[in-house]
């Protein structure tokens, strides 16, 4: 019964959803101080090619290699972060998105390290990986009825719920802490911000960084993930890719860019037809969306709203608990 | 073999520098940078093809015909995209950015529906003429898109400089506001501005057609990626500055393919302008703004 409901297809969409909603996160984050960073493409891409070329070549563990990428990926942000702190607005988007470029050209002309355009296959699988080591325990997949490409994808679906899930706790946490309040004040005035005696340059590089080591850590799981990756996997339409998520789902508050990765990666699948006329849509929407409503679908004012209806609901049925929120 | 890629260098660099000026006038009239225009030159490009390929019509009616459509295209582009963001409430100054990338997305994927994927050989008749001057072969078309850039060029520094239409552009340039209380009808010169950034797009994907003789859906995003690595090595806004850039970018890019590695050729430009920014941000030509 479980086992036919479980169609590796679907879970293999659930998991590129889930991914595709971590990289919505990392243009969110810097855009939540205001820059708008085109370079999440390019910090995936060096997430990936680290932790891939780690893995393969030294033969270390997935989960380390993910760190390294990780690392990696955010040290490159803090670096790229300082000296662009300098620059405003549109100088910053032109800045990232020609430091992905600059990455792209990298990873297509370093053929005797990343085999160039080809790009790199036999990465580590994460789910097959798991699996080895959970046999070499005893366990198999059959006796929970599951058929061991099910559980493979299941294994990966699972935990990259558990990782998605927990990094939206945590920036929502981190949204209505200290932290979260400088953000959104440079967002608002970085003059009257700086006045008030927030350190804007910490707080942007900051942002910036995070954004980098989100996107670094989402590359490097896509790469273990896909157990393929190639330069163009992290070209410009990647970093429009992730951008189109956070400006159609909404960059006021990170449901917004959460349900914008869900939406957008689901449509192409379930509407067989769009797939082809993809990018043509995705153009569409950012103009349409851009002098309509710039803020995005989903905005603090409709999130109020929603929740001004439940509790009026609630206390019309007097069920519930009356604690507020 | 140095003075042809001279040269080369030369021919490259004038057609950066129309497609820079294209980027500039539109920045410094709106402040916006067009992330479209290069698909708007790659439009220029194939109209160019299309025309003199497959309806086997002269060169001039193909320059015209590519004039005119990338021009409305410009009409379109300033109508849905940009004047919908402008004088709105609360609309942050990253909206009119992000709505050209929507515009350049659109665009490049129409032209994969439209043209094909692959590539298209540019068949001008003229092609393959070429001189000699002691031991250098110079190409006729070489010379044609130099003369052609260069004529455009000071149509444009004379149009911005002594005509009335050209100071309007400036001084709605130099504060929209004010021009406006001064009886300039800005909405017009942003239209205007807009529209001969977009013919002038047009004439570069042309020039760019005859001088290497493929055409692809791709070329726009390459080629606009570079015109705005030029604006910022020339400064923003700052027409003789984007002439400068191009033909420095279009030297630098071919002396390192022949000197060195012909795979970074396309780094060039962005690991300038990221020095560039750190070093002297206002760029080359650029005079510093007291923030």
């Amino acid at each position: 019964m479980l086992a036919e409901l479980i169609n590796p297809y679907y879970l293999q969409v659930a998991s590129f959803v889930l991914i595709n909603i971590i990289l919505g996160i990392s243009v969110y984050i810097p855009l939540s101080t205001g820059q708008l960073s085109l370079a999440s493409a390019g910090f995936m891409g060096m997430g990936a090619y680290t932790s891939a070329l780690l893995t393969i070549h030294f033969e270390l563990p997935i989960v380390l290699g993910i760190i390294a990428g990780t690392l990696v990926a955010g040290i490159m942000g803090v670096l790229i972060g300082i000296p662009t702190l300098r620059l405003q607005g549109v100088y910053l988007a032109i800045v990232t998105l020609g430091f992905g470029e600059v990455i792209r050209v990298l990873f297509v002309n370093w053929e005797s390290l990343t085999k160039g355009s080809v790009g790199l296959s036999g990465i580590p699988h994460m789910g097959r990986e798991i699996l080895a080591s959970l046999r070499e325990f005893g366990f198999n997949p059959q006796s929970l009825g599951l058929q061991n490409n099910q559980f493979i994808f299941l294994t990966i679906f699972f935990l990259l719920l558990v990782i998605t899930a927990f990094i939206i706790w945590f920036f929502r946490r981190q949204h209505s802490s200290r932290v979260g309040r400088a953000f959104a004040a440079i967002k608002l005035d970085e003059k009257a911000a700086e006045s008030m005696g927030i350190n804007i340059t910490y707080y942007k590089v900051l942002a910036f960084a995070q954004g980098a080591v989100i996107a670094g850590f989402a590359g490097a799981l896509y790469a273990h993930v896909l157990a393929y990756i190639s330069p163009a996997d992290f070209a410009y339409h990647r970093a429009v890719e992730i951008l189109v998520f956070t400006v159609f789902g909404g960059s006021e508050v990170i449901w917004g860019p959460v349900f914008g990765s869900l939406f957008l990666t689901l449509m192409p699948e379930v509407l067989r037809f769009i797939s082809e006329y993809r990018y043509m849509l995705y153009g569409l929407i950012i103009i349409i969306m851009m002098a309509v409503r710039p803020q995005g679908l989903i905005d603090v004012h409709l999130l109020e709203l929603l929740k001004s209806k439940t509790a009026k609901r609630r206390q019309k049925y007097g069920a519930g608990n009356q604690k507020s929120m | 073999m140095l003075i042809e890629q001279l040269i080369n260098g030369l021919t490259l660099g004038s057609i950066y520098a129309i497609v820079a000026l294209g980027f500039t006038l539109v920045f410094g009239v709106l402040g916006i940078i067009n992330m479209a225009h290069g698909e708007i030159f790659m439009f220029g490009a194939f109209i160019g093809v299309i025309l003199t390929t497959s309806l086997q019509a002269p060169l001039w009616v193909a320059f015209m015909s590519a004039i005119v459509i990338t021009a409305m295209m410009g009409f379109l582009l300033e109508k849905f995209a940009l004047r919908p963001l402008r004088n709105k409430q609360g609309v942050s100054h990253l909206a009119p950015l992000i709505s050209t990338i929507g515009v350049s997305i659109l665009l490049e994927n129409l032209s994969h529906h439209l043209f094909g994927a692959g590539n298209h050989p540019f068949r001008a008749s003229f092609a393959q003429i070429s001189f000699e001057i002691g031991s250098v072969t110079i190409y006729l078309v070489q010379l044609v898109i130099f003369v052609i850039s260069v004529i455009l060029m000071m149509a444009l520094s004379f149009w911005l400089g002594k005509t009335k239409a050209g100071k309007a552009l400036r001084a709605t340039a130099e504060n929209l506001e004010t021009a406006s209380l001064l009886g300039v009808d800005t909405k017009r010169i942003i239209t205007m501005t807009v529209i001969i950034a977009s013919a002038m797009g047009g004439i570069a994907g042309i020039l760019v057609g005859m001088a290497f003789n493929s055409v692809t859906p791709q070329m726009g995003l390459s080629m606009g990626l570079k015109g705005l690595a030029i604006i910022i090595l020339g400064g923003m806004g700052n027409v003789k500055g984007a002439m400068a850039g191009g033909l420095i970018l279009g030297l630098a890019e071919t002396f390192i393919v022949v000197y060195g590695d012909s795979g970074y050729r396309d780094a060039i430009a962005f690991l300038a302008i990221i020095i560039i920014l750190l070093i002297r941000p206002q760029g080359l030509f650029g005079q510093k703004i007291s923030a």
